[in-house]
């Protein structure tokens, strides 16, 4: 059984008479103790999918199963089971840390609460600014609360949207290493949304792609990325830069850069042409001073849906 | 309904009201001030007539905490979360909103206790007024009990609005309850109402119990059924606005202000 089984969910909005496809027939389904991860621009509909998920957005049509359940026919099984943190809305910011996780520990009835609290303060290094308002907490700080919040009652199900978003690379480094450690020791199940692709990459097994409110492609990192046909190879010449761009430009190849003595140029991956292009310019004697044959990353996806190319 | 959440709400509330100076002192300003103004007001009346103007006005003021408290309370503390984007964690968890409304009630009956005692024990010391020496404690009791009702209905109905419409009318949190004073006949009786006022004033089940308080004051017996009456009316009340909250939060749920929270 998959903790996670979305079908065929449609949610859409209107909006000065128009009608927004916030989700559209999107289907997915997630395994136990896999981080899956949705990727997409701003407005490809990851976090509707995630409200919808909580209980806080009401669907329009289609299924879904958490935990083996409809979670209408049994919130209350199931959001006892599961949460949430994300960087965009606070916990009660007039609250001090200890006191938001002692509310939110009481509505999840927590066993041994003051363990589980002092747990998680030390775990996330919040020890000394547990007595500290949230609203006074810095934005690091502020991302490990809601983290704290997310798993004071040790979820089956997390799901984390855009749980690292305004970190500075070491704290988001630390997060997601905290996020590994966790959900290798319990399991745990997590629906993962981010802006970052590095972190997706190297968090999740399996991503979906979205935008549009749709759902483009699932897989994993590797298999996503042989999506992408072309690879780049950029280029620095010692000297007869013009000669260069010539010879690219009659062999047909897409230039996308130029700049002083780099070249960056786009090749079909897989076929023959990145080794007779090189084959060429060595034969024609130009005299390299760099070379670089990029790989493709998810950051070219990314770019590519964004773009709707 | 579970045990752990509504007390979850209460601490959290408690935590809100314990951090934040305006919360507390809100408990008691303006009925404090009411009580210095009226007060006065009927001591002064008082010398010029022979009607007990000052168990009157004051017994009003005293009693219209739990109407103004209950009401201001549950609708504040529900925009609290609204401006605080505290929504999203909150209706994420296993709470209910029956849970959750039911617990607002309850802390908002709770400051209206303190304000109520607080009230007391000033308005003792400044002009020897007791409530419970004006009226019988049974009648005391089943008026805050009504008054209290009527104010948890007032504001389900003003958070009704507020899921349904979002901030942009918060200021009824604020207000609506002093559209609901002047009809409710908290300092003169019902016939000193316009003609056009009598009827709406007689679907108001605080009416019922300040005139209540008044003939008990003058002298008359309870009216038994006069204070059923208002209580049949207030549960009216309490119902239509149970219902009109389900629907409210059933459409912030769909168009999505539950989870933006704005």
């Amino acid at each position: 059984m998959n903790p996670i089984v979305v079908k065929s969910l449609k949610k859409y909005f209107k909006e000065k008479g128009k009608t927004i496809k916030a989700v559209d027939n999107v289907s997915f389904s997630v395994k136990k103790g896999e981080i899956f991860g949705l990727l997409g621009p701003n407005g490809a509909g990851k976090s509707t999918t995630i409200n919808i998920l909580t209980g806080l957005l009401s669907r329009d049509s289609g299924s879904i199963q958490i935990l083996g359940y409809e979670p209408e026919e049994n919130w209350d099984y199931v959001k006892n089971k599961v949460n949430v943190s994300t960087a965009y809305y606070p916990v009660t910011e007039v609250l001090t840390v200890k006191q938001n996780l002692k509310v939110y520990g009481h509505l999840y009835n927590v066993k041994n609460l003051k363990a589980r609290i002092n747990e998680l303060l030390s775990q996330f290094e919040l020890n000394k600014i547990s007595n500290r308002k949230v609203i006074k907490c810095s934005t690091g700080e502020r991302t490990r609360i809601s983290l704290c919040k997310g798993l004071i009652n040790n979820p089956e199900v997390l799901f984390l949207d855009e749980s690292t978003s305004g970190l500075d690379p070491d704290i988001a480094e630390k997060t997601r290493t905290l996020i590994k450690e966790y959900q290798e020791k319990n399991n745990t199940t997590i629906l993962f949304t981010s802006h970052y692709m590095y972190e997706v990459e190297e968090l999740c097994k399996r991503i979906a792609f979205m935008s549009d409110g749709k759902i483009l492609t699932i897989g994993t990192s590797d298999e996503l990325k042989k999506l992408i046909k072309d690879q780049t190879i950029e280029i620095k010449v010692i000297k007869n830069h013009k000669d260069l761009k010539k010879l690219l430009k009659d062999e047909g190849v897409d230039i996308l850069f130029t700049e002083k003595n780099t070249i960056i140029f786009q090749v079909t991956k897989g076929s023959n042409k990145t080794y007779e292009i090189l084959n060429k310019i060595f034969k024609a004697g130009f005299k390299l001073s760099h070379l670089h044959i990029n790989k493709p990353t998810l950051d070219d996806i990314f770019i590519k849906i964004a773009r709707k190319k | 309904m579970k045990l752990n959440r509504i007390w979850a709400m209460l601490l959290k509330f408690w935590y809100i009201t314990i951090n934040r100076p305006d919360r507390i002192f809100d408990i008691i300003y303006w009925p404090v001030i009411d009580l210095f103004v009226w007060g006065f007001a009927s001591v002064f009346i008082q010398q010029v007539s022979d009607v007990s103007f000052l168990s009157m006005f004051l017994g009003g003021i005293v009693l219209w905490i739990f109407v103004w408290r209950s009401s201001q309370d549950i609708a504040v503390y529900v925009l609290e979360d609204f401006w605080g984007r505290n929504l999203y964690h909150q209706f994420s968890s296993p709470i209910t909103l029956t849970e959750h409304m039911f617990s607002v009630m309850l802390f908002a009956f709770f400051r209206s206790i303190c304000t109520f005692v607080v009230l007391t024990i000033l308005a003792f010391i400044m002009y020897r007024f007791f409530i419970f020496s004006i009226a019988p404690f049974i009648f005391i009791a089943a008026s805050i009990a009504i008054l209290s009702l009527f104010g948890w209905a007032m504001g389900l109905f003003v958070t009704s609005l507020v899921l349904r419409f979002g901030q942009r009318i918060q200021v009824l949190a604020w207000s609506s309850v002093w559209i609901v004073q002047p009809f409710s006949c908290v300092f003169y009786p019902l016939s000193a109402l316009p003609t056009w006022a009598v009827p709406v004033a007689k679907v108001l089940p605080t009416t019922y119990v300040f005139e209540g308080l008044r003939a008990i004051i003058n002298g008359n017996l309870v009216n038994i059924s006069s204070l059923l009456y208002s209580l049949v009316l207030t549960l009216i009340f309490l119902v239509l606005t149970s219902f009109l909250i389900r629907i409210a939060f059933k459409h912030a749920k769909s168009s999505g202000l539950l989870a933006r929270g704005d």
